[in-house]
């Protein structure tokens, strides 16, 4: 049984619709993430289960227990909020005590805590600093102390890191996930990054203008996207218009395209084909493996990456990318004839509508 | 060059410096002068002005008034302004432009036809020509001040933010305000208080035509002496000015002793 249950949750800030029938089932220990681009809903999504907004229409269940109409300090809901959003009257211990003095929690055991969850994201010497003595990193942790320190039902996470470095962000990340798995929380996160929501997410939700595109693992919505948004949105794709042939071969103006068997869709149906970039094999002779597609053009850009260089190439008028590793290719010089390689099996196929 | 503009920075500086202080300062001599209106300095000294000041019998009820009408003014306008001024911030932006609007009226508005205007609308007991009344038009018209400092410092906090986290972590209304809002612009509202303090001390249209001889303010009082002798006038002045200095100080005073103490408690929590 799903322990935060949100069923046709709606909202509209005047004629703007935000967030339409939006329904998911958390389990219990889970960390989700909501992910899609900004004004896609995620946000609005949060704070309605935090109960800082109010769905027009739909509920939303926390336990078994209908919370829609509950004032949000009386949800028993943690929250982390991207501006972390610390007192700045009070210092870190302080800060960290607040929701438990709310709670009338004894004194003893108040500090007691308190010291546990500042230990746990490891700032125990900061207990007696002002917020605005801390980094940004380390504000944020004393925010997601904060938000634990009550003990919650459920923390959300509003773009926690998106303030912070690139190199702050991958390592808070990283304890995030690691507390909240020690800690079993249920958790929402919610982030544009769609490399943050893969990597520390149990399920990742893609939200697209106020809808859900796809829930599922970050393997099924990098691997199997539900949608063309989704598919574009997390990771690069390249696309292939066509029509669909005989099950398991997508037409196109220039070339053909053996696919992996789509049975439910009937030939002649407009269709558009997904490859990811890391799919497609870079070759210059024309040793072309068994019942892998074969394309044929030149060179036309080379961006280095680090790990992989991604190279793209002009195949009768559309630009088709190709990540190649180091270990794999010559240098590549502009204009050079390649030839591109994939599988049927890397071919993801939809319809598209004409 | 650089050297030729920090020559002028200081010029323009000590030329400011000299317009505001001078009349002060000019004040401060004329009030311990034996005379001074043949000479380019005075042509002696004396304290006579201030023992005349302090010996009238209006001195020490007019000190005595003003000192209510401010401190009962700073009082209304932080129960009235402050949380207003929070609610807009936090909750209600629509009304945002509305207050504003309102906040400028003030100086748009002349003492003399908002005083006029209030007489003849209150004109019924116990609030005809009282005391209540001045203060309501003494926290009506100081209240920008008491609304821009607040604002500031509202402004320069994440109200949003911290509203909603002290709102997750289980605080009601009243917790909120007390325990997180409030501690964190506390020197705005000091600020605050310091110039309507300061604004209604000195204040000297209103007391004229609300209460006028009823209730007898020190700027009253000092008008009148400018009318008999300005020496003595001068001296109130001083005096007037050297009490607003002493109880602004004292505001802040207050106010830091405050906070350290409250903030001493928490930590000994």
């Amino acid at each position: 049984m799903a322990y935060l249950d949100l069923r046709g949750v709606c909202k509209a800030f005047g004629s703007v619709v935000a967030v339409k029938g939006f329904s998911l089932s958390v389990e219990k220990g889970k960390l989700v993430s909501f992910l899609g681009p900004s004004g896609c809903g995620k946000t609005t999504t949060l704070r309605m289960i935090a109960g800082f907004e109010q769905p027009d229409a739909g509920t939303i269940l926390l336990d078994g227990q209908d919370i829609t109409a509950v004032p949000p300090n009386r949800r028993d809901i943690g929250m982390v909020f991207q501006s972390y959003a610390l007192f700045p009257n009070m210092t870190v211990l302080e800060n960290i005590s607040f929701g438990l003095k709310m709670r009338h929690t004894p004194k003893d055991e108040t500090i007691s805590r308190a010291k546990e969850v500042l230990h746990m994201v490891r700032m125990d010497d900061t207990a007696k600093r002002y917020p605005h003595q801390l980094s940004g990193g380390q504000q944020q942790r004393v925010a997601l102390a904060r938000a634990l320190a009550v003990r919650p039902r459920v923390l959300l996470l509003d773009e926690p890191l998106s303030a912070l470095d690139a190199e702050v962000r991958v390592a808070l990340r990283a304890e995030i996930r690691r507390i909240q798995s020690e800690l079993a929380i249920t958790t929402i996160y919610v982030t544009h990054d769609q490399e943050e929501a893969l990597s520390i997410s149990d399920q990742v939700v893609v939200m697209n203008r106020g809808i859900i595109e796809q829930v599922g693992s970050p393997v099924q919505v990098y691997r199997s996207p539900a949608t063309r948004f989704v598919a574009t949105f997390i990771g690069t794709a390249n696309q292939f218009n066509g029509t669909a042939a005989g099950g398991h071969t997508v037409l196109c103006d220039q070339f053909r395209i053996e696919t992996k068997p789509f049975n439910l869709i009937p030939d002649g149906k407009p269709v558009v084909v997904l490859v990811r970039p890391e799919a497609i094999r870079l070759q210059a002779d024309d040793a072309v493996p068994e019942g892998w597609n074969a394309m044929r053009g030149a060179v036309e850009t080379v961006t280095f990456h680090g790990a992989v260089t991604r190279v793209g190439v002009n195949v009768s008028g559309q630009r088709v990318v190709a990540d190649v590793t180091e270990a794999g290719m010559k240098t590549i010089s502009l204009g050079e004839k390649v030839c591109l390689t994939f599988p049927g099996d890397a071919c993801q196929v939809m319809e598209r509508d004409e | 060059m650089k050297h030729r503009a920090s020559a002028i920075q200081y010029a323009v500086i000590l030329l400011f410096l000299s317009y505001m202080l001078f009349p002060i300062a000019a004040t401060y001599i004329f009030s311990v002068a034996t005379r001074w209106d043949r000479s380019i300095l005075p042509e002696g000294y004396t304290l006579e002005w201030y023992r005349t000041a302090l010996q009238s019998s209006y001195f020490l009820s007019g000190l005595r008034n003003s000192m209510i009408m401010s401190l009962a003014s700073v009082a209304v306008s932080l129960l009235v302004v402050v949380p207003t001024v929070y609610w807009v911030h936090a909750r209600l932006y629509e009304a945002k432009p509305l207050l504003e609007l309102l906040m400028i009226l003030p100086f748009g508005i002349p003492g003399v036809v908002l005083a006029l205007a209030l007489v003849q609308v209150f004109s019924f007991p116990p609030l005809a020509r009282s005391p209540y009344l001045l203060v309501g038009a003494t926290v009506v018209f100081s209240m920008p001040f008491m609304y821009r400092a607040v604002g500031n410092a509202l402004t320069a906090i994440d109200v949003r933010g911290l509203t909603e986290a002290a709102q997750s972590l289980g605080a009601g209304t009243g917790s909120i305000l007390t325990q997180v809002i409030v501690p964190s612009i506390f020197p705005g509202i000091m600020s605050g208080s310091l110039l309507v303090f300061a604004t209604v001390f000195a204040e000297f249209t209103l007391a004229k035509l609300i209460t006028g001889a009823a209730f007898k303010t020190l700027p009253l009082l000092l008008v009148e002496y400018t009318r008999k002798n300005g020496y003595v006038a001068a001296a109130l002045s001083v005096i007037s000015f050297t009490l607003a200095w002493v109880a602004s100080l004292l505001i802040l005073w207050i106010g830091r002793t405050g906070r350290r103490s409250a903030q001493e408690t928490l930590r000994s929590r």
